[in-house]
């Protein structure tokens, strides 16, 4: 029952990223000139994947934006996982009151519909950024993680075999690594992976609606903030390549996620349904 | 004749690992009105064979080679359909954690009335609460009636362990295998169970299979014991018999 | 134990209007402190064209330049008073505003919800019952790749097939100009929408109703089912379900307002007149009270609805019912 690995995805994975970071050898042409002879071209030879309305080269666009769309991805949940550490961790092993205050606090905020919650720190910051777009992705991803981490830190505390790793003379730090870690480490690492997922949606559903990076700065959800556009001329390319990138990177991240989750089924179904399975009868 | 009988059973777990015997050419068989006790430790292919019997096992695990049958009749090829019938009226089963084996979001009585409704769908709604709540009676409940309304988080272990066992009379079976059905339980009730399981026996005449580590339970119930190792039978007897034979002394059955 | 009920009751509506509170606070003061101005929502173009003498007015009669907590007391006093003020960009009262359109999100997230609960337990329902078989393991994969789509692109997608493409489906708006009372014409603009609102959240609940259930089948209390002569098909269906439902019923009662709050996306991207537009529109021009007004609907529904789930969980499962006695001590401690 063993899950397989997602070789496939991490291998699509770590070809659409080493790409976008070495956009400037693969780029045929400089992502951000509006070439306003070649508006709303179809996919040929000279663009590979058509232009968009303002004539600019979407096979260019797409390894040069998809850079910022990770960038942003990759730094808003590096600040959501620290602040998710951060409080689950206070919040596990605070006294009962303050771990009560700190998750009404995180259920308080996590009440209030994200969207809504991206918009007014993003008006805060003002015009948006690479960098103040991530921020405020990262402030409005670490509730659920933090609760996560304070559920696994309660149910690490109280268990019997760090009391027994302690009674066998094991100090803080061999607890740590050694027993606590590996039980902490796949659930946060699936939620971080999820984060990553979650803040390239963010971000790209944030800047399609024009309210997270603005059109000239490229990025997989500007390049979509034009396809309003693109549905009235029929330019499919425009819709459909930026997206079918990011649908791939976000399934590829999934998949990696449920990986590194594990499975816990270990145990066979009690339903024992007749299976007419053909590999099964070939086993006999 | 012979209420069940099994020839050469042999059951096997196919993982990816490998294959794994868990049953190797065992073969009993069980007399009508008797308790025959399956001894062994733990891990040793007990619980496999006795749920092999019934075909509750996991698909991964497969039988082999044997036979089973049932008052003559052979039930190795039997489909689930046919299984279905005979687990509901033939056979019945005891588990080792009554915590777990109760649905714990069903009232008791409403566990029992299920298993009633099966094996006797002419009864009508009232009948079925009424014979429920004579059953729990006969398996020795107090407030019989009261208790029916209640969820087995409500009940003590033995309480609900004689629940299930109420569920597997319901069936009024031929047969019933108790799979380690007093483990789980504190010495007392262990004792109370068992004499109930005699009481039964001799009220209703049904046979009893017996599967325990513990030989106490065993010396105090059985009319024959078998004993199992590593999968395979090892030796099958009256009580006396095996016991001096393979070295079990008075000692140890009275720890039990 | 009559009054320990009424006592339990006060309590939460006090933990409820406090939430709601540290809410309205929590929202108007960041909503105040972003920049932007809301006079722009007011008077738009015009805006540019008056100065400054005559922009200090302006702000003056809308009680814009008074210190925020000044604001907040204010805003408070006409809120309980049931007087939101007006919506700086409609001009009418804000209540008007969003009552013209709650209907139409209620529709459309409701309808959702509605799909969404049934579809996803039959789902569930299935795969577990083919656990590991082909037909799991392509829904499962197929349920993983929709549930990566973010929601925008998934309309982008069907709004180029099925609008642009074959034509057959209005993209945009609730109801075609002058057929505002025409059922089908209001069925068939919510058909693309409602797609979206259902594909976007189905796959999440579906497997875990699945989840739970493959974890139920594994119980020992299948195997005393099954010993009762009921088929696995059987067992499935009236025990593990049964045993599953209490968790599926709470977690439906938090997914209630995350898929009516889901619809804000859907809802701009299909021009949809409802709540969502609005408030996307409020946050962006800055269009304080009915920004507040939003806000504090979605809190009440979030807050109401999670209390509701703990309800759930607490009352209907008789797991939790412990002996009489142990249940009146876990009362006491409440």
């Amino acid at each position: 029952m063993k899950r397989k690995f997602p070789i496939l995805s991490l291998l699509t994975l770590t070809i659409i990223v080493i790409h976008c970071f070495a956009c400037g050898l693969i780029m045929t042409k400089d992502p951000l000139y509006m070439d306003l002879v070649h508006c709303n071209e179809a996919p040929g030879k000279e663009f590979l994947f058509g232009t968009d309305t303002m004539g600019r080269d979407i096979f260019s666009m797409i390894w040069y934006g998809g850079r910022i769309s990770l960038t942003i991805g990759f730094l808003a949940t590096l600040l959501s996982t620290v602040l998710a550490v951060f409080v689950g961790s206070i919040s596990g092993c605070a006294p009962a009151r303050a771990d009560g205050i700190l998750m009404r606090l995180t259920e308080l905020i996590l009440s209030v519909p994200g969207l809504l919650l991206t918009v007014f720190l993003q008006a805060v910051f003002g015009r948006a950024n690479v960098y103040s777009l991530s921020v405020v992705i990262g402030l409005t991803g670490w509730m659920s993680m933090a609760k996560v981490v304070r559920t696994e830190v309660l149910q690490l505390k109280n268990a019997d075999y760090v009391l027994a790793a302690k009674c066998l003379g094991g100090g803080f730090f061999h607890v740590l690594f050694c027993h606590l870690a590996p039980n902490f480490f796949p659930s946060v690492l699936f939620m971080a992976i999820m984060n990553v997922r979650n803040a390239i949606v963010a971000e790209s559903t944030l800047s399609f609606m024009g309210l997270g990076l603005p059109v000239e700065t490229v990025s997989w959800g500007s390049m979509l903030s034009l396809s309003e556009n693109a549905l009235f001329s029929r330019s499919w390319w425009v819709i459909l390549v930026p997206g079918v990138f990011l649908v791939g990177t976000l399934l590829c991240l999934t998949n990696l996620g449920n990986y590194m989750r594990g499975s816990t089924n270990k145990r066979h179904s009690n339903l024992g349904c007749e299976k007419k399975d053909k590999k099964n009868r070939k086993e006999i | 004749m012979d209420v069940l009988k099994v020839e050469n059973l042999s059951v096997s777990f196919y993982r990816p690992e490998g294959e794994i015997e868990a049953v190797k050419n065992v073969s009993f068989s069980l007399r009508e009105g008797e308790i025959l006790a399956i001894m062994g430790e733990t891990g040793c292919g007990k619980s496999v064979l006795c749920k092999s019997i019934l075909k509750l096992l996991p698909d991964i695990a497969k039988r082999k080679a044997g036979h089973i049958y049932v008052r003559g009749e052979e039930i190795t090829e039997y489909s689930e359909k046919q299984m279905q019938k005979l687990r509901g009226s033939f056979f019945s089963m005891v588990f080792q954690n009554p915590m777990t084996a109760l649905h714990p979001c069903m009232s008791v009585g409403e566990q029992i009335t299920e298993a009633l409704r099966l094996r006797q769908p002419t009864l009508s709604k009232r009948e079925r609460r009424q014979r429920a709540v004579e059953l729990m009676e006969l398996v020795g409940l107090d407030h019989p009636a009261e208790r029916a309304k209640q969820y087995p988080s409500q009940l003590s272990g033995g309480m609900a362990q004689r629940c299930v066992i109420a569920i597997a009379l319901a069936a009024e079976p031929a047969v019933l295998f108790a799979d380690e059905a007093t483990t789980a339980l504190d010495v007392t009730v262990q004792a109370q169970i068992l004499e109930l399981f005699l009481e039964l026996r001799n009220r209703m005449g049904m046979s009893i299979v017996l599967i325990t580590h513990n030989p106490g339970v065993a010396a105090l119930t059985a009319d024959r014991v078998a004993l199992m190792k590593y999968g395979e039978i090892t030796g099958i007897g009256d009580v006396e018999e095996i016991f001096e034979k393979f070295g079990y002394n008075q000692n140890l059955i009275s720890c039990g | 134990m009559k009054n320990l009920g009424i006592i339990r009751i006060l309590y939460h509506a006090g933990k409820f209007l406090l939430s709601i509170l540290v809410l309205s606070v929590f929202v108007f003061t960041i909503s105040r402190l972003a920049p932007g101005d809301p006079l722009y929502a007011y008077y738009g173009e015009r805006l540019e064209k008056m100065g400054t003498a005559e922009q200090e007015q302006a702000r003056a009669r809308l009680g814009l330049d008074e210190p925020i907590p000044v604001q907040y007391a204010r805003w408070l006093q006409g809120a309980l008073r049931g007087d939101f003020g007006i919506s700086y960009q409609y001009k009418t009262d804000v209540k008007e505003v969003i009552a013209v359109r709650i209907g139409n999100t209620l529709l459309l997230g409701g309808l959702g919800f509605v799909l969404i609960f049934v579809l996803a337990l039959l789902l569930g329902l299935f795969c577990a019952w083919r656990e590991d078989r082909a037909v799991d393991r392509l829904i499962c994969k197929i349920g993983t790749v929709t549930s990566c789509i973010p929601e925008f692109w998934l309309s982008l997608l069907l709004l180029l097939v099925f609008a642009v493409w074959l034509g057959w489906l209005p993209g945009s708006g609730a109801y075609s100009v002058g057929k505002e009372r025409s059922l089908s014409d209001r069925a068939l603009h919510l058909i693309l929408p409602l797609a979206v609102v259902v594909l976007g959240h189905l796959w999440y609940y579906a497997f875990q109703v699945r989840n739970r259930l493959l974890e139920e089948v594994r119980a020992d209390y299948v195997l005393l089912a099954r010993m009762k002569g009921l088929s696995g098909k059987q067992v499935l269906r009236r025990h593990c379900l049964r045993s599953a439902m209490p968790s599926y019923l709470s977690m439906m009662a938090i997914a209630f307002p995350h898929i009516l709050g889901g619809t804000y996306v859907v809802e701009t991207v299909f021009s949809y007149p409802g709540i969502g537009t609005l408030a996307y529109e409020s946050a962006r021009y800055k269009d304080y009270n009915l920004l507040m007004v939003i806000s504090l609907l979605t809190g009440i529904m979030v807050t109401f609805c999670s209390m509701l789930a703990q309800g759930i969980n607490g009352r209907i499962d008789p797991r939790t019912r412990g002996s009489v006695t142990v249940g009146r001590g876990e009362a006491d401690r409440l």
